[in-house]
């Protein structure tokens, strides 16, 4: 009974997905609306993006993901082929803890 | 990105963009309509295509030449307040009349961005192939965001640039005709209308007038 119920447990867990992340990226080589336009239409292809927010003016790029992907080697890759220079990406601190 | 050359545009990967310019001439009565295209084939590499269309006089050979040209930025550097990138141009000028010749051209474009000052210069060299004569045309594009003076923390408004460019066309055997282009750009994240003057300062005093409108999609 004692192994049956840990694997249900087990499994229980495995399928909870992955907590949101918020992401603030550093993002050098933005100039103008449109870069601000190329960078929200690259993320939001992504389905696993919930919301993409950027800052001309702190050359920043805010996103809210589903869970862990997508990896910062795809956000690095997708701010490469926009056209910008990826600098920094920070994970912010969960505001419901 | 200036009024008279597209060159300078940037295309993210798998971006497209789309122009459709008036160019209204009142002394010698020709209006034109100059479609461009833009693609990008990835960050550094863009397809980019222009078609001139006469709307006045009516008549034949009403299409102009099409222009291809492929624009690879070799050097970038990107930093806080800006970016320098630099690009070499290549492709060809295919003519839409079965009796013109096309050329072949090669180029560079070169853009400075500074907080909120744009410049951006290109020149482009136009090897005649059979009867057709070299050409070579120059821009240098000076944009100054009038509006806002600060942009917001996040999110976007509707920007407001001056422009003010050099311009020079030159066709073989012939002096170059040096432009002078003065006009106002308004940017929205997928739109841009702008508009401008453009005065010859050597050879006539012929203006023009332009009138265009971009989507990026």
């Amino acid at each position: 009974m004692r192994p049956l119920l840990i694997t249900a447990l087990l499994t229980i867990g495995l399928m909870q997905p992955a907590p949101a992340r918020t992401l603030e990226i550093e993002v050098y080589g933005m100039t103008c609306a449109f870069c601000v336009d190329s960078l929200q239409r690259t993320f939001n292809k992504n389905e696993e993006v919930e919301k993409v927010d950027v800052s001309l003016e702190q050359k920043k790029v805010r996103l809210e993901t589903r869970g862990d992907l997508p990896s910062v080697e795809t956000i690095r890759q997708m701010i490469l082929d926009a056209g910008f220079t990826p600098i920094k990406i920070t994970e912010l601190p969960d505001s419901s803890d | 990105m200036g009024l008279r050359s597209l060159v300078a545009l940037p295309v993210d990967k798998g971006g497209s963009v789309v122009r459709f310019t008036l160019e209204s001439t009142d002394d010698a009565n020709t209006d034109y309509l100059i479609t461009n295209a833009a693609y990008g084939l990835s960050a550094d590499q863009t397809l980019l295509f222009g078609l001139p269309y006469r709307i006045e006089p009516a008549g034949s050979d009403r299409t102009g030449d099409l222009s291809v040209l492929y624009r690879h930025i070799g050097w970038r550097e990107d930093n806080w307040d800006g970016t320098n990138r630099l690009g070499l141009l290549i492709g060809a000028l295919l003519p839409s009349q079965t009796e013109s010749d096309s050329a072949a051209q090669a180029g560079l474009v070169y853009t400075h961005f500074k907080n909120r000052n744009e410049i951006d210069s290109d020149l482009v060299y136009r090897f005649g192939n059979d009867d057709r004569l070299d050409s070579a045309r120059y821009d240098i594009s000076w944009q100054y965001r009038l509006h806002p003076d600060k942009r917001p923390a996040w999110g976007l408004v509707p920007e407001l640039n001056s422009v003010l460019e050099l311009n020079g066309r030159w066709l073989e055997d012939e002096d170059v005709v040096h432009q002078v282009t003065v006009g106002l750009q308004w940017i929205h994240p997928r739109l841009v209308l702008e508009g401008g003057v453009v005065r010859d300062i050597s050879n006539s005093s012929e203006s023009r007038v332009l009138l265009s409108t971009r989507f990026h999609f």
